[in-house]
């Protein structure tokens, strides 16, 4: 059929080794080895995805390109970093210091200030219809067949409602597992007076059930079926995890607060197979008191994602993990009358760094007030493209759906290809 | 194939009337012919058969007794008859609601209509038999003001007037067409996708938009009597205006303006209403037998609502690269259900008739997995949400103790009339829907895919562990009165493997079943009861009752 002429099918194993481009040649370039043995197995084998949300809309100004002393700049200062020439605000003198491990796109324009249009645009890279997010695309080509986790997973406090946990097209398996917290997902416990033998000899009967009904019949269906079982009782054998029990020491670093928490858990899931964890840091919607807030918030962002930041790196991750941290937009340079900034999605940042992407450099750039783009203009259609081809997928190729082909990301748009190491 | 192709075009008139659809049907397919049987599969038999129509036209599978009554059911002509029965069915009814909600609004929540009352019309019009170029007509002409046709007016309603939104699902739903792509250029792929297509289409409806009542807040469709669509290539820069229009057909000129063009002029407090209403026509010339795409989109999706394949698959994309499996056959099915005034009950009794609908899933010993579009042996089609809820529930007997509650409830409130009204079928159908809807809300809410629906089968790690798990499953599946796993702790052996399977998989087991049955409960005889609750739940989790095979 003409019309998936050049794309290659993405069903099935093969295909998803081909689409892996360079994981042969990631792993062999790796020069720091990993402390944990497990993780330096994945490290080998996989890539994945860190997103941290920070819901409500950041404002770049206080973040990642601060103009103080402008007419918008706010009270805060911009302090130096480990990457010399670059400076950010001072509500993130811990990513300060680790600059060097991050980059910054300073030049978005996505031209929407609706929270629930730009978190979709933002997640599927297209500004209209059933699109998959990033992470329900990394589920599909990144996880490994058998891991015991999901492909993707959000930790997050509050309720967003994910339409088909942003699977789209891909398909339910691909949808997020949406976790409140360092709480286990919902059904993990096995029922009450079922102890773990007769659940397990209930599952081999269901096999012996399955057994007799799978012959000269079509497998591809009852495969489908009997995996999401297995799936499950990987899941429920992974219950502690979920639970989020930290060390003293992991708490002290990470803080015992929610965020800290739920970077902890980020961690566990990341070095337990997770294609794509998501963690959400809630209430940047600063439409009064945006520096009282961001001075809160931040605070409690900056230190306990650095103490992640820091194990993905020295357990051998980051260099195949792609770490991003966005909203759904900025905040508008003009404060408001109660000292608020309001939604913008016409000039702001976001921050990304680990696999795939060129450390330390600033992409883009903002006029002098930040009321405008000056520089290398992209929106999320970019950023969507370039995650993927961070972690080695090619974004311009296209999923293949029984007889529907699909773009991966949106022809239109493009990687940020400077970005890319 | 080409033999029998060549068959029907030889046959005389006289000859073509006699024969009924199902025998076309299955000659369209190859039945009969000697290559096409040698790969093709057998009978399903009768159990299987049976198991099989329930779900597809009551959407449950049938009780231990209604399997059991068939099977010893001697009748020659008892296939057709059962499939008579259960076409005029309260369940009929239902399956149908939730199959063309599903198929219509795509599981989106309640916006501007509430949801039951749009369900509650749909299973009305299923009830009544009402033809669908009439339902289309309703729910494209409906405008919410009127209160007795409001709720058809959910398809637009609830797609918020957003002309793209409606232009897309019109193409996808009722054309099969997913035009999408051609809003912004000819669809770049899919040569026969056009832009003017797009916004010809999109043309009946540009004029219409969400008009909400100031006082009693309540949305209906106001329209302008201008606005026209103008549309830009992005590629090539080109431009162009189009009237509406359906495809190719050709355009629907508006009539010499009038002197005053609206009946009620727009207004902020009043829904404006002109006297020439562009979207009044899209009924018209949709159900217009010109659009032959209307007719074979609706015998597509009725095909793979019986098959579990569209003849055109993906339903909505149909185009010269995605041709039919079987042209002659659409075709066929199209033009007979139009000659049948748009009557879908007498389409589904066709296609349940063939030998096609009847053979087995499994494919001959010595046959390769034949592929899925070759109708050779029947598909396996996953229970829809509401299929698996309403079947684990009648299976572990929830059905039937529900029933029997609400029943004597019933009896003890009025004496008077509900001796008879507890036996009327309409009356059992709808207590039972109202008992035990949130059960069916929970599946569909775990099981259900909201937006943009596919036949392809998905299975998340969520799903098993709610089946796993959950407590509704396991309350069904544990000890209790009028359950079914204390039904069977009460009988015997052999009994006890007949009625499970019965009431489960809707057949008796096979001597090997028997005999791994009752080694089990031999197994586990210290704690019979826990280990009857494992078999159900066991059989009730296994691939045979997962899907409609």
């Amino acid at each position: 059929m003409r019309r998936n002429q050049g794309c290659n099918p993405l069903e099935h194993e093969m295909a998803r080794r081909q689409f892996l481009t360079g994981t042969m040649a990631g792993a062999a370039g790796m020069g720091i080895l990993g402390t944990h043995a497990q993780a330096d197995q994945l490290k080998r084998q996989e890539k994945r995805i860190l997103q941290v949300f920070l819901q409500g809309g950041v404002s770049q100004l206080e973040s990642w390109d601060p103009k103080p002393g402008t007419v918008h700049g706010g009270p805060f200062q911009a302090i130096p970093t480990s990457v010399p020439g670059i400076h950010i605000s001072e509500l993130l003198p811990n990513i300060a210091q680790r600059m060097h491990m991050l980059s910054i796109v300073r030049s978005i324009n996505i031209k929407i200030n609706d929270h629930e249009q730009g978190r979709q645009f933002m997640e599927k890279g297209r500004r209209v219809g059933d699109f998959p997010y990033v992470g329900a695309v990394a589920s599909k080509y990144l996880a490994a067949p058998n891991s015991d986790l999901p492909g993707y997973i959000h930790v997050s406090s509050r309720g967003i409602s994910d339409v088909a946990g942003g699977a789209a097209f891909l398909g339910a398996k691909h949808g997020q597992l949406k976790l409140e917290g360092v709480k286990p997902p919902g059904n993990l416990a096995a029922p009450e007076g079922l102890d773990a033998v007769a659940d397990a000899g209930r599952d081999q009967l269901r096999l012996q059930f399955n057994q007799r009904f799978s012959q000269r019949r079509s497998k591809a269906l009852t495969e489908a079926y009997d995996a999401s079982y297995d799936q499950a009782a990987r899941l429920m054998n992974r219950k502690a995890m979920f639970e989020g029990k930290a060390s003293q020491q992991d708490l002290e670093r990470y803080g015992a607060h929610d965020f800290g928490r739920y970077c902890l858990l980020a961690r566990s899931l990341l070095e337990n197979g997770a294609a794509c964890v998501k963690v959400t840091h809630h209430g940047y919607d600063s439409h009064a008191e945006n520096f009282n807030f961001h001075l809160e918030q931040l605070g409690e962002f900056d230190k306990p994602f650095c103490m992640l930041l820091d194990d993905l790196e020295t357990r051998g991750l980051l260099e195949s993990t792609l770490v991003v941290i966005y909203s759904e937009f900025g905040r508008t340079p003009k404060v408001n009358v109660r000292y608020g900034r309001d939604h913008w999605g016409t000039a702001w940042s976001v921050a990304l760094g680990g696999c795939g992407i060129q450390p330390g450099a600033v992409i883009g750039s903002t006029n002098d007030k930040g009321t405008e783009v000056a520089d290398r203009e992209v929106d999320a259609g970019h950023l969507f493209h370039t995650y993927l081809q961070a972690v080695g997928l090619d974004s311009t190729a296209e999923h293949d759906l029984q007889g529907r082909s699909i773009p991966i990301g949106d022809p239109a748009a493009e990687p940020i290809r400077e970005l890319l190491a | 194939m080409l033999l029998t192709l060549s068959m029907i075009v030889c046959m005389t008139a006289a000859s073509v009337a006699e024969i009924p659809l199902h025998k076309w049907i299955d000659m369209a397919v190859g039945v009969d012919s000697v290559a096409f049987e040698n790969v093709a599969g057998d009978d399903a038999g009768d159990a299987t058969f049976a198991r099989r129509i329930y779900l597809d036209l009551t959407g449950a599978i049938p009780s231990a007794e209604q399997a059991r009554q068939f099977g010893t059911d001697r009748s020659s002509a008892k296939r057709a008859r059962l499939i008579d029965d259960l076409l005029t069915s309260p369940q009929y009814s239902r399956r149908m609601q939730y199959a063309f909600d599903t198929m219509l609004m795509e599981r989106r929540p309640g916006k501007h209509i509430k949801s039951d009352e749009w369900r509650n019309y749909l299973r009305k019009s299923f009830a009544q038999n009402k033809p669908w170029d009439q339902l289309v007509t309703e729910i494209l002409t409906a405008d919410g003001a009127d209160e007795k046709t409001r709720p058809a007016a959910r398809f637009l309603l609830d797609r918020e007037m957003k002309t793209d939104a409606m232009t897309r699902d019109l193409g996808r739903i009722f054309l099969g067409r997913d035009l999408q792509c051609a809003q912004c250029h000819d669809h770049p792929n899919i040569e026969d996708y056009l832009q003017r297509h797009y916004h010809g289409l999109s043309a009946f409806l540009n004029r219409s938009y969400l008009f909400t009542d100031p006082k009693s807040k309540q949305a209906s469709i106001g329209e302008k009597a201008e606005g026209a669509v103008k549309f830009t290539s992005v590629f090539t820069s080109e431009s162009d205006e189009t009237a509406p229009r359906l495809l190719d057909l050709p355009p629907i000129e508006d009539p010499p303006a009038a002197e005053e063009p609206y009946t009620v002029k727009p207004d902020k407090k009043a829904r404006s209403v002109p006297v020439y209403s562009r979207r009044l026509q899209l009924a018209v010339a949709m159900t217009d037998p010109a659009n032959v795409a209307f007719r074979r989109n609706i015998a597509n999706r009725l095909w793979a609502l019986m098959m579990g394949r569209g003849i055109v698959e993906p339903m909505d994309m149909w185009h010269a690269d995605n041709p039919p499996s079987h042209p002659a056959l659409l075709d066929l099915l199209a033009d007979a259900l139009a000659d049948h005034n748009y009557d879908m009950r007498y389409l589904l009794r066709e296609m349940a008739l063939t030998k096609t609908y009847q053979r087995s899933s499994q494919y001959k010993n010595d046959v390769d997995n034949p592929a899925d579009d070759r109708c050779t042996v029947a598909l396996l089609k996953p229970l829809s949400p509401e299929q698996l809820a309403w079947s684990m529930m009648q299976a572990t007997s929830l059905t039937e103790a529900t029933l029997e509650d609400l029943k004597a409830k019933h009896l003890k409130a009025d004496a008077e009339n509900a001796a008879k009204q507890v036996e009327d079928p309409l009356w059992q159908e709808e207590a039972l829907h109202n008992a035990l809807k949130s059960h069916v809300d929970t599946f569909a809410g775990l099981f259900g895919v909201v937006g943009i629906q596919t036949s392809r089968f998905d299975a998340s790690a969520n799903q098993a562990l709610f089946l796993r798990n959950g407590t509704a499953v396991q309350s069904w599946v544990a000890a209790g009165s009028g359950r079914l796993t204390s039904r069977l702790a009460a009988l015997k052996p052999l009994q006890l493997v007949d009625e499970l399977y019965f009431s489960i998989f809707s057949r008796p087991p096979t001597t090997e079943e028997n005999q791994f049955v009752t080694l089990f409960l031999e197994q586990h005889q210290d704690d019979r009861d826990a280990a009857l609750g494992q078999l159900v739940w066991a059989a009730l989790s296994s691939a045979e009752f997962r899907f409609n095979h």
